[in-house]
């Protein structure tokens, strides 16, 4: 099971005075129950998080962390720019989950969620979201998604 | 060999297959059957290719009688009556040009006395679909033959193996006469009335013997190769101010080490300097030597000698000290660096904590090492509790700093799970990621790195 932390949530997931939901997700992938998919521009945007940069060291070893090939998430990402068919400017982060096959998105963002549950961006099986904007403590929803297999093989 | 399977043996009770990639890597908490693993690997050698019988009391890996070996899980679950093991060979898994056919060999140990005796031979097809096995049942061997079509016992035909004996008749014996009696039953007019005993109504096909045949030249390959492996010990002998020079003769913790390197230096200039190169080129890498060197004190090769190590200076060569006047990691490593550069290596290792006594730059070199040896055709078997050696691996695949893809590396994760231990086989990605890592892996670094931050 993989996830995506967009940019924009990270300090919920790995920042000081996280919300219970944040700290429900951090603990989901630390554990090992599901893993974080990273690459391209998003890995480059998680990595200004002091915080994030140090973890992933061990994540990484740990198989916490899942790494997509830069440059492929890179191209995915300019091929989604020029088609058009995103309405964020978030193209990186659905490149890497139609490359990796994370199909769950920690993200607050409105225009990114509506793209990441978008059936022509991506399918078989759709995206979720993982949100504080509704409930920032940790409710029956954030953990039916954490619960769900939301990788695609 | 491409995978090992156990069952029974030691912390291991369910049936289990961990894969043998060029570089495999062992880790796991103390006590969950790393080492064992390895012992068991040896033994499968042994018996498969130098056709010894297995002594698992024999250095490094002192398993101790059938007792110590057998599976035991306590209470009403008791001793398990016997263990097995197994190899799968692939020749596809040696080279490119694939020659020869894949096959499993088996074994299943029983009690004899104290110590464990292999009850139950197999070679097998790769479907398992022909087989040749060698039981001792009752105090009596018994031999036979099976493909899809049947299964036909050969004790009428070969009353030589199935004596009750101490000594197990080497397998490749026992082949050699079934496949000479397949090609010989297989010409109508050599057949014997006793052939007809043991094929009754039905018998093989010939393309069922043609793949036993294939089979079995690909296993006879392995024993006529000769080939044998290096086992290491945990810890490897202690440094002696002067040595007198004897015959080198290959131990667990190295002790030959000196006499090896003496004999070389003085037989065989081309490969002193060889391995003198290799030596000092790791040892500079490694940050441990950058020179080597032996002192003789006499005029004579039987008399006594040094060994040397040097450093060198930003501008000079520094002075040569004594192997026992500097840091224990050189000379727990030289040991291991020396037979992986030895030109007649064997093409497989067994390194039992290679990292004892090195400075994390010295285990990152091992390393990189140990990719450049898996990449140029010989097997590695690591057990490791070196990050520093994992990580260099790792980012060496990822950065294709050898020649060693990410499926030449297997990561074996030895876990504790209640009374058993369960393997886990990982991998490495293209960009250096762990694949199928399951939960409890590495939970211990994970916590200390959250406790850390605060997270």
């Amino acid at each position: 099971m993989c996830a995506i932390v967009d940019a924009n949530a990270a300090h919920q997931v790995f920042g000081e005075n996280r919300p219970s939901a944040g700290v429900e997700f951090f603990n989901w992938i630390s554990s090992g129950t599901g893993s974080l998919v990273i690459g391209g521009k998003l890995r480059e945007e998680l990595n200004q998080m002091s915080s994030f940069k140090e973890w992933q060291k061990e994540a990484i070893l740990s198989g916490r962390v899942i790494l997509a090939e830069d440059n492929i998430v890179l191209a995915e990402a300019m091929n989604l720019k020029n088609s058009g068919l995103c309405q964020s400017d978030d193209e990186h982060v659905i490149a890497l989950a139609r490359l990796s096959g994370a199909r769950l998105l920690f993200s607050n963002d409105y225009k990114l969620q509506r793209d990441f549950k978008d059936k022509k961006l991506i399918d078989e099986p759709r995206g979720s979201i993982y949100s504080t904007l509704q409930n920032r403590n940790v409710a029956s929803t954030h953990k039916n998604l954490l619960r769900k297999n939301v990788c695609k093989k | 060999m491409e995978s090992i399977t156990v069952k029974d043996f030691r912390c291991f009770h369910e049936e289990q297959t961990a894969r043998l990639a060029p570089l495999t890597l062992l880790v796991g908490e103390n006590s969950t059957g790393k080492t064992s693993f390895m012992a068991m690997i040896r033994a499968m050698w042994d018996f498969a290719y130098e056709h010894r019988t297995p002594d698992f009391k024999e250095d490094p890996y002192d398993l101790g009688s059938f007792d110590e070996i057998a599976h035991f899980r306590g209470g009403g679950g008791g001793r398990a009556t016997s263990f097995g093991a197994g190899f799968f060979f692939s020749p596809e898994g040696r080279s490119k040009r694939k020659k020869g056919r894949d096959y499993w060999f088996d074994i299943e140990f029983e009690r004899r006395g104290t110590i464990p005796f292999p009850m139950r031979r197999r070679l097998s097809s790769e479907d398992k679909s022909v087989w040749v096995e060698h039981r001792v049942m009752n105090g009596s061997g018994q031999l036979s033959l099976g493909t899809k079509n049947g299964e036909w016992l050969l004790e009428d035909v070969f009353p030589v193996f199935l004596g009750d004996s101490d000594q197990v008749v080497p397998f490749n014996f026992i082949l050699d006469n079934v496949i000479g009696f397949g090609l010989l039953s297989r010409e109508d007019e050599h057949n014997p009335s006793v052939l007809k005993k043991v094929w009754g109504s039905n018998k093989p096909s010939d393309d069922e013997w043609e793949y036993l045949n294939d089979i079995y030249e690909s296993y006879r390959r392995g024993w006529f190769s000769r080939e044998y492996m290096y086992a290491s010990a945990p810890v490897r002998s202690k440094p002696k101010r002067t040595y007198d020079p004897s015959r080198p003769t290959r131990d667990p913790e190295g002790d030959y080490i000196p006499m090896y390197l003496a004999s070389v230096h003085f037989r065989n200039e081309r490969e002193w300097t060889y391995i003198k190169d290799a030596l000092q080129d790791f040892g500079k890498e490694a940050g441990l030597f950058a020179e080597i060197s032996l002192k003789r004190f006499g005029k004579t090769m039987s008399e006594p000698f040094q060994l040397q190590v040097g450093r060198f200076g930003k501008k000079s060569k520094g002075p040569l000290h004594n192997l026992i006047d500097v840091g224990y990691g050189v000379n727990q490593a030289l040991p291991i660096i020396t037979e992986l550069f030895r030109s007649d290596a064997p093409p497989m290792f067994l390194l039992q904590q290679p990292e004892v006594h090195l400075h994390p730059s010295a285990q990152a070199a091992l390393g990189s090492l140990f990719c450049r040896i898996a990449s140029q055709g010989k097997k590695l078997v690591v057990e490791t509790h070196s990050d520093h050696i994992i990580d260099r691996i790792r980012m060496d695949v990822r950065d294709s700093t050898s020649r060693l893809k990410p499926r030449d590396v297997s990561i074996l994760y030895f876990e504790r799970n209640d009374l058993d231990v369960k393997i886990h086989s990982l991998e490495i990605d293209e960009n250096g990621g762990i694949l199928n890592a399951p939960r409890g892996y590495r939970q211990f670094f994970m916590e200390e790195t959250n406790r850390s931050l605060r997270l």
